[in-house]
């Protein structure tokens, strides 16, 4: 375009601000510069709406609807789940490309990765814990995003294929968290892996079993192989997977509109489509800015938490030849590892799970009630509540509380300081320890008091507890004291040695013993639970 | 129509959207510049924080395999293994054996690779390759934990005074000098010490703290004024590595080096046709290839045992063990 003659036709000032408005009108893809201050002000659109330009105009506004039912737009109907859950695949994806850039997929340097990304990288702990917050997020989000439309009948017709989609988005959403599980290499996220592929394993018939779980392993155990497995299906097969079928989903939820609250229309209609003008809520600008808001608002929250009281928790090298004591598979699979606790691998670990994977899928096809109102749905509501209270209990029962105890002495040390993970005398730290003899036949609490020895005194007495609940509890276990000996075996370094002494049910005497190192400078953390910045104080140099 | 108490939930003006996410951008990046501030010395809590874990790993490594020759302490055991909880050890040692990488390289090789040498040397035992890259038992990541640990008692080693050193004379890399400075007490005995050590040990024609070395002196090692206690024997004289006083020698149990000492008193008798308990015991101290109990090499038990220890202190010995 010739400036000049334009300039002489309109003048200078006509001339730059048609130009700018021009700009501004491309940039937001049909929204003149007027009309978006007019939105800001909460002003009604003019007729024909102006606003709808963007929706064919632009790429990403073209997928979203051009105006949703006011009922459906109250924070109460969705609680964002739906939207929070694409986020936090888009998060998750983002946060993965930074950690991969310090990360290398084999049994020999993923760990040590781990480490330098820890301790040499800024904000590289920052990103990892987002990251598996992250994970767990979108695990718990993606499974209330069902429990809502559960509780909301949303499923029934015509929405029975996109409940559907969305369980496939659910169980692709587990696998993912759960081969990430796996990526930093150490004790938890080995044998929290190798406890889950060798479900598949339990497939029959045998050969078939062999077969899937030596493809995901990639040897019959998991080594280098299935550490590249795990990190392909992680990063790219699984991110596609649910990438296809997350845009399927979406396309069924805009195809058929939101599900309106039951209460909006007659029972077995559907009209969420056929929203009348007056209840019209628009997209741009209103629910643009409220969704924006929301994820911008969880982001904070995210970032608040991993500030403050979340860490990505990191177990020393993984060790094929030895088993921590108490593998646990993450929290989401708890209610798993409680079934193979009552029933054998093949039934709990492969059977059950199909069977409730595929009534789950089936729930639109197999619920005969017309009705979405909870008054109607009397049975449905109960059985869903039956079933999550059941969940709970079944995860209740999969962690170490519930059937896997150890020998009570073991028990007993390992609450103080377990085998892997931090456990309170490592967070209470070394400093807080002095040498000396400790035995619970004298008075220790009495002996260290609260005032002089705060974080001895809790020790202590954590140390009397679990024996004296052990004692209790055990008819073989009687009349036990223990002996904890605190000795300087190096400048900066600690040896522990935890002795247990006891009489069993036969009158026989017994003991146990067992020795820890702790060293000055080394932090131990709880995955959650307040931060420890005790980096931050001044040393004693500084001082 | 009321409204129910969650429609506080129900946030209808835009303009009270935007300027709460406004606040939560802004609470956002304070947070982050929180984390930018603290950044440095977080990573710098968290390097010191992993040494120290790989310490803490490297002394139970220690204690179930070094230990039985090293001593708990580190500080070696006589005639056994050397010491490296030693000053000597961290300041000279590989100038002497002229190791051109640093000490953590060379302690990591050790360990590594052990000291595969067939030739006779001053010590019970060879230092076995610990790799299991080269038919040991641990891995990589195990050996550079033992590695910090073994390092971590530089501080120690380096405090020391040449009294305290618990220094041996390695016959293979003569120290020409001492690495303490002949100011420090202790000093001269240590030379004293070394030059006797190496005398014992056959090295002529070296110097020692400036002090030549001279052809062995027999019988110069001069009796021990006072009778040790067998106990203190069995420990200083190094015993105490390869043989279990604790555990007995039975067909599931044997000791891995040399056998366990635990029931010597039930099968001394019975070993050699002939000999009563004190004579077999006797005679495999001061002469232990005379018989070599089935299934143990000939050669490992050092043959100057008679050497060391008076004859008083010999049948001392073997009254202990027999009655352990």
């Amino acid at each position: 375009m010739a400036v000049q003659p334009e300039v002489e036709k309109k003048g200078l000032w006509r001339s730059f601000t048609e130009g700018a408005d021009d700009i501004f009108t491309r940039i937001t893809a049909g929204i003149s510069a007027g009309e978006f201050r007019r939105m800001l002000r909460g002003e009604p659109p003019g007729r024909p709406n102006p606003r709808l330009k963007p929706h064919s105009e632009a790429f990403l506004l073209h997928i979203k609807p051009t105006y949703y039912h006011e009922s459906v737009t109250r924070f109460t109907h969705t609680f964002r789940l739906g939207i929070l859950s694409t986020y936090l695949f888009f998060f998750e994806t983002i946060t993965g490309i930074f950690l991969m850039i310090w990360y290398t997929p084999s049994p020999n340097q993923a760990y040590t990765d781990m480490i330098a990304l820890l301790s040499n990288v800024p904000y590289g702990q920052f990103m990892r814990d987002l990251h598996r917050l992250g994970a767990e997020m979108m695990v718990a989000i993606v499974t209330l995003h069902m429990v809502r439309t559960y509780l909301t009948g949303s499923y029934k017709p015509p929405r029975q294929f996109t409940w559907f989609t969305g369980v496939i988005l659910l169980v692709v959403t587990l696998f993912l968290s759960f081969s990430g599980y796996l990526l930093p290499w150490d004790q938890l996220a080995f044998w929290a892996v190798t406890i889950g592929t060798s479900m598949p394993e339990a497939v029959p018939p045998k050969i078939v079993g062999e077969t899937v779980n030596l493809l995901a392993r990639g040897a019959p155990d998991i080594g280098a192989n299935g550490l590249l497995r795990f990190y392909l299906l992680h990063v790219l097969f699984l991110p596609l997977i649910l990438f296809l079928f997350f845009f399927v989903h979406y396309y069924k939820v805009v195809h058929f509109g939101i599900s309106l609250p039951a209460s909006e229309e007659e029972v077995g209609q559907d009209t969420a489509n056929k929203v009348p003008a007056s209840r019209r809520v628009y997209f741009l600008p209103d629910v643009l800015i409220d969704e924006t808001a929301v994820m911008i608002a969880f982001t904070t929250l995210l970032i608040l938490l991993v500030t403050f009281f979340f860490s990505a928790p990191l177990e020393s090298i993984a060790n094929p030849q030895s088993t921590p004591l108490h593998t646990v598979a993450p929290w989401y699979f708890y209610w798993l590892q409680g079934m193979l606790k009552i029933a054998d691998k093949t039934f709990a670990g492969v059977i059950l799970p199909g069977v409730l994977l595929v009534l789950l899928m089936a729930i639109p096809y197999l619920d005969p009630n017309p009705s979405r109102r909870v008054r109607d749905r009397r049975i449905a509501i109960i059985s869903g509540v039956v079933a999550g209270v059941v969940m709970i209990i079944l995860s209740w029962m999969g962690t170490p509380k519930y059937a896997a105890q150890a020998a009570p002495p073991v028990e007993v040390v390992q609450e103080m300081m377990p085998e892997e993970g931090a456990g309170i005398v490592r967070e209470i730290g070394y400093e807080e320890i002095p040498n000396g003899v400790y035995d619970t036949r004298n008075n220790l609490p009495a002996m260290y008091p609260e005032e002089e020895y705060p974080g001895l005194h809790e020790i202590l007495v954590e140390f009397e507890g679990h024996i004296d609940y052990w004692d209790k509890k055990d008819s073989d276990f009687n009349e036990a004291y223990g002996i904890l000996t605190v000795v300087q075996e190096q400048p900066n370094l600690k040896r522990l040695d935890w002795e247990i002494h006891w009489i069993d049910a036969e009158g026989a005497e017994g003991s146990f013993q067992r020795s820890f190192w702790l060293h000055k400078d080394s932090l131990y953390w709880e995955e959650y639970g307040l931060k420890d910045f005790g980096y931050l104080m001044p040393t004693e140099e500084e001082q | 129509m009321r409204k129910p108490w969650y429609s506080i939930f129900y946030i209808k003006s835009p303009i009270t959207k935007i300027g709460l996410g406004t606040l939560a951008v802004l609470a956002g990046i304070a947070l982050v510049l929180f984390l930018m501030a603290t950044e440095n010395k977080r990573m710098e809590a968290q390097a010191a924080s992993w040494d120290g874990r790989s310490i803490e790993k490297g002394a139970s490594l220690f204690m179930a395999n070094c230990s039985t020759c090293h001593g708990l302490d580190g500080k070696g055991l006589p005639a056994v293994a050397p010491a490296l909880n030693s000053r000597y050890f961290f300041s000279q040692r590989i100038d002497d054996v002229g190791f051109s990488g640093t000490l953590k390289q060379y302690v990591g090789g050790t360990i590594h690779s052990g000291r595969p040498s067939k030739v006779s040397t001053q010590w019970v035992n060879i230092m076995p390759t610990w790799s299991n890259q080269v038919g040991g038992p641990l891995r990589e990541d195990q050996i550079d934990h033992l590695v910090d640990f073994v390092l971590n008692w530089e501080e120690e080693a380096m405090a020391q005074t040449p009294e305290e050193d618990p220094w041996q004379f390695f016959q293979d890399a003569l120290s020409k000098q001492l690495p303490y400075s002949p100011d420090e007490p202790g000093y001269d005995e240590k030379v004293q010490q070394a030059i006797a050590a190496a005398e014992a040990a056959g090295a002529v024609g070296y110097e020692i703290g400036g002090m030549a070395v001279e052809a062995p002196t027999e019988g110069e090692a001069g009796a021990p004024a006072e009778v040790r206690a067998p106990e203190d024997l069995f420990n200083s004289l190094g015993c105490v590595g390869c043989h279990n006083i604790n555990a007995d020698q039975t067909d599931d149990n044997k000791g891995p080096i040399a056998p366990n000492l635990g029931n010597l008193a039930d099968h001394a008798g019975s070993r050699v046709e002939g000999e009563d308990a004190e004579t077999y015991v006797h005679q495999s101290i001061v002469d232990p290839g005379a018989f070599v109990v089935p299934g143990y090499p000939n050669g490992v038990m050092p043959q100057n045992f008679a050497d060391q220890m008076s004859e008083e202190e010999i049948q001392g010995l073997v009254k202990w063990l027999l009655s352990h």
